[in-house]
């Protein structure tokens, strides 16, 4: 018998399907959510625990999420359909827990993400972009206009402004976003590569100069390093600290805040192209890690350098011990701030502070977007009102989900900034908020568990998988992926929890926030059993949503 | 079974119908589609078109008593009869067809579209002949009905198995107004609007608006019917898919700024019969991508979606009673 060529495949006429979005687009929405400019682990850190090291806290971060972000691939490509955390949750554990957990502490939570990121917006580039301008092109409206965006009411204007700007950009159609997400990707990367290049070529005397200039600008102190040292001194800083392993360990949770959002894509993993091929899945969840880890371990050895330990305890101080003297009229020395008083270029400061302008953007873009998702998947399954899962026919978006969660967004945005009419809520943003840090860590840290679990709660499906044919012995290798991972994502969630100076135990003796995390997932249980005995009244079992059937 | 007759009258027990489509030949996917009646607990399993599958994989006889195949961009050689049969069941959870061949029968083939075509239709006919059977032996003694029909991507030579259903359990229902309980009828139309592939049963929106109204020309009351038309209605939110650009083969997504570009690949003539008949219900399939729900006045439209694919029965429960909607349930199994 001849040997024949290797065989080809026949095909006929026959309708085909693709998916939206590349998984290179997917990459950069992971990149830019993990947000390369979320500023707690420099501007918390250096003085939260004293002698942490926040680049080696990035590293244990990164560590930690690995595990995470390799059993999220197994459980993306299991289950290659948008909803993400909430199809996982609700295959593996059940409808009942799944709905509840992730619409109580994700798309709930989610709702403080938007005010965190308007405040972003506002603080750390608004303000930074006008004050840079102003001092450099000696306008007084920019500099007036940057300590505006800083002060409460400039907080609010801006965060509803850019809440709404995103409800507009998203419900006019997924592809005007995609478009924006490139202009934004490029630009942050053009922003943080130009901030990275200020603080390696610059030394410490040289960056102490240049506050001096920038902030003497902006403040009228004509002294103005000197002063913000004094000032963290007395605010109980300690400017030459020992190293601290045990502090350095404390704050991984911290730059985890950032890093467990490696897997945020999987929210629209119905709109990914080949979601189910592994490689793809390695690339998007666990590439965007090392790439984000990557950005901000170098981030933090530039601004060693330039800065030097002091200089970053003393930056550190005007946020987490109140120092004054260590902000610029109430801006806080965030890096970009810092970068920003490193140059005398207009052009150089437009750069670095539209781009952390973008990136801002970006981040409630993505709140809208993973949590929409995730409303439109409970809303076919019927587990919220019917109107949720509407999609516009013209616009081909979920606008009542959008919608929905502009206004809830509103809401939060004003109790986030203690400007609720009527309801005075004191420390909301700096300790009720908090419960973010728990609550969106939790649905991570279950959803690793879900990936531990998947092969013996839910056999057929992974074993159809690409990665069930992974194994350490005669054990899946997901469920020891997702074994290690729910174990490091507890101990974080664990510190959000009883750690003092991180997540709800910084609220003391407040038990409102505990309150309103285990209040919110009890509300999603409420919502779930009334969705259901509703469904049941016209001869539905929601259950069914959740359900394998045999093929035999 | 209930005890409790089930025929959609109102006041009665409501009729609970079972509905899935575009499973294109995915072997497990059709039996989850039978097995749904017993695991939902349903009156009725209606399936909406595109029963076909896409690919055939030649599985080419080697020296030695080996096998070689293609699948999925991956040359595979085959050395075992065990390792045949698996790969046999892997084509099955994806809907392809095979055929053991020689290399010469092979080269007879290949680049013979008609011949292949040809071949398709064979083996996609005894398919469908041995689900018919599959159906109707596995719904005996339930008073469970199966209503089968095409969609655009199927032949109407592998439809014609469909004429020789024994109709005990199985009812061919392609382009028929066929009863579904004692008050409600179901009104099939498999055709889709043109589409970028170019598929075997495609008609324009003046043809389809056409052999709707000779079905509803049947019917004597519309808001007791139950629409079961493969095409979604046009711009509806059920029936978004990407541009193809069709001068290229295969189509290709058409990309503005290094994104596809998205629109409605449905009917108009489907969005019409919609909105002037305002039957009980519309079940639609087509557009795998775009599962959801639309109204057209007192009309719910639903398009369940497919993972065939995957061996995922992507479906819908919906349940009526004397010419109202009562209720639904998207289902994913």
């Amino acid at each position: 018998m001849a040997e024949a060529a290797a065989p080809q495949v026949f095909t006929r006429r026959a309708s085909g399907l693709v998916r939206v979005m590349s998984p290179y687009s997917a990459f950069i929405y992971n990149i830019l959510t993990m947000g390369i400019i979320f500023p707690w682990i420099w501007i918390q850190g250096p003085t939260n625990f004293e002698g942490a090291n926040p680049t080696l806290a990035v590293f244990f971060a990164f560590l930690a999420e690995i595990p995470i972000a390799l059993a999220y691939a197994w459980l993306a490509t299991a289950l290659p359909r948008s909803g993400g955390d909430y199809v996982f949750q609700s295959r593996v554990f059940g409808g009942a827990f799944g709905f509840s957990a992730v619409l109580g502490l994700f798309v709930i939570w989610i709702l403080q993400w938007v005010a965190l990121s308007g405040w972003l917006v506002a603080t750390f580039a608004l303000s930074p972009l006008f004050l840079g301008l102003g001092v450099n092109l000696e306008a007084q409206w920019m500099i007036d206009f940057g300590k505006w965006a800083g002060t409460a009411n400039g907080i609010v204007v801006i965060s509803i402004v850019n809440a709404a700007l995103s409800l507009a950009l998203l419900v006019s159609g997924f592809r005007n976003y995609v478009r924006v997400q490139f202009v934004m990707w490029y630009w942050v990367l053009a922003s943080f590569g130009l901030m990275i290049l200020l603080f390696l070529i610059t030394d410490v005397g040289e960056f102490q100069a240049k506050l001096n200039s920038f902030g003497g600008a902006i403040t009228g102190v004509q002294n103005y390093y000197a002063t913000a040292v004094a000032g963290a001194e007395a605010a109980g800083a300690n400017l030459a600290p020992a190293f601290a392993l045990g502090g350095t360990l404390l704050l991984a949770p911290v730059a985890w805040t950032s890093l467990q959002w490696a897997s945020y894509s999987v929210e629209q993993n119905g709109e990914i192209k080949n979601a189910h091929v592994f490689r793809n899945q390695l690339f998007i969840l666990v590439a965007s890690l090392a790439v984000t880890a990557g950005l901000l371990i170098l981030l933090g050895l530039s601004m060693q350098k330039a800065i030097g330990e002091e200089g970053m305890i003393v930056a550190s101080s005007g946020y987490w011990l109140g120092n004054a003297d260590a902000t610029l009229s109430g801006a806080i020395l965030h890096p970009s701030v810092l970068g920003i008083a490193l140059t005398a270029s207009p052009i150089i400061i437009a750069v670095i502070g539209i781009g952390f302008l973008l990136n801002a953007f970006q981040i409630v873009c993505n709140c809208y977007i993973g949590t929409t998702r995730i409303m439109v998947a409970q809303g076919l399954d019927g587990l919220l009102p019917d109107w949720f899962s509407r999609v516009h026919p013209r616009w081909k978006t979920p606008v009542n989900a959008h919608v929905a969660y502009f206004i809830g967004s509103v809401i939060v945005i004003l109790l986030f900034n203690n400007k609720f009419p009527g309801l005075d809520v004191p420390d909301w943003s700096t300790k009720w908020a908090l419960g973010v840090t728990l609550a969106n860590g939790l649905v991570f840290t279950i959803s690793a568990l879900a990936a531990a679990l998947l092969p013996y709660r839910a056999k057929a499906l992974y074993e159809a998988s690409p990665g069930a044919k992974f194994k350490v012995g005669s054990v899946p290798l997901v469920t020891v992926l997702g074994g290690i991972g729910f174990v490091l994502g507890l101990l974080m969630c664990l510190a959000f929890l009883f750690v003092d100076e991180l997540g709800l135990a910084y609220s003391g003796d407040n038990p409102v926030p505990y309150i309103l995390v285990i209040g919110a997932v009890v509300f999603s249980l409420i919502v779930y059993f009334v969705m259901r005995q509703t469904k049941a009244r016209k001869g539905i079992k929601v259950e069914y949503a959740f359900s394998e059937i045999p093929p035999e | 079974m209930s005890p409790i007759r089930k025929d959609g009258r109102s006041g009665g027990e409501p009729t609970r119908l079972f509905y899935a489509c575009d499973i294109h030949g995915s072997e497990p996917t059709f039996r989850k589609f039978l097995n749904a009646a017993k695991f939902y607990d349903v009156d009725a399993l209606v399936f909406g078109g595109d029963l076909m599958g896409k690919l055939l994989i030649p599985i080419v006889r080697s020296a030695g008593g080996t096998w070689r195949a293609r699948l999925q961009g991956q040359d595979h050689h085959i050395s075992t009869e065990e390792q045949l049969a698996e790969f046999k069941k892997t084509l099955q959870t994806l809907g392809f067809y095979w055929k053991e061949m020689d290399p010469e029968e092979y080269g007879d083939y290949e680049g013979n579209q008609e011949k292949i075509d040809a071949l398709f239709d064979v083996l996609a006919k005894q398919r469908l002949a041995d689900w018919v059977a599959l159906a109707e032996e596995r719904l005996d003694g339930t008073g469970v009905k199966c209503y089968l029909c095409g969609g655009n991507d199927d032949t109407q030579e592998v439809l014609a198995a469909l004429d020789e259903v024994p109709e005990e359990r199985v009812v061919n229902c392609e382009e028929r107004v066929v009863p579904l309980d004692d008050q409600h009828v179901l009104v099939t139309v498999g055709y889709s609007t043109p589409t970028p592939w170019d598929t075997p049963r495609e008609r324009s929106e003046e043809q389809i608006a056409e052999v709707i109204e000779e079905q509803m020309a049947g019917v004597h009351d519309p808001s007791r019917a139950v629409f079961n038309f493969h095409c979604p209605p046009l711009a509806s939110g059920l029936d978004t898919c990407m541009k193809l650009d069709a001068s290229v083969w295969p189509p290709a997504p058409v990309v503005e700024h290094g994104q596809p570009v998205y629109y409605g690949g449905g009917s108009g003539a489907v969005t019409g019969a919609l909105e002037r008949y305002q039957p009980v219900v519309g079940l639609h399939g087509h557009i795998h991508e775009s599962r959801g729900s639309a109204t057209f006045g007192r009309t719910r439209a639903f398009n369940p979606g497919s993972e065939y694919g995957e061996g995922v029965l992507r479906g819908l429960i919906v349940v009526i009673r004397g010419g109202e909607y009562i209720g639904h349930q998207f289902t994913s199994g």
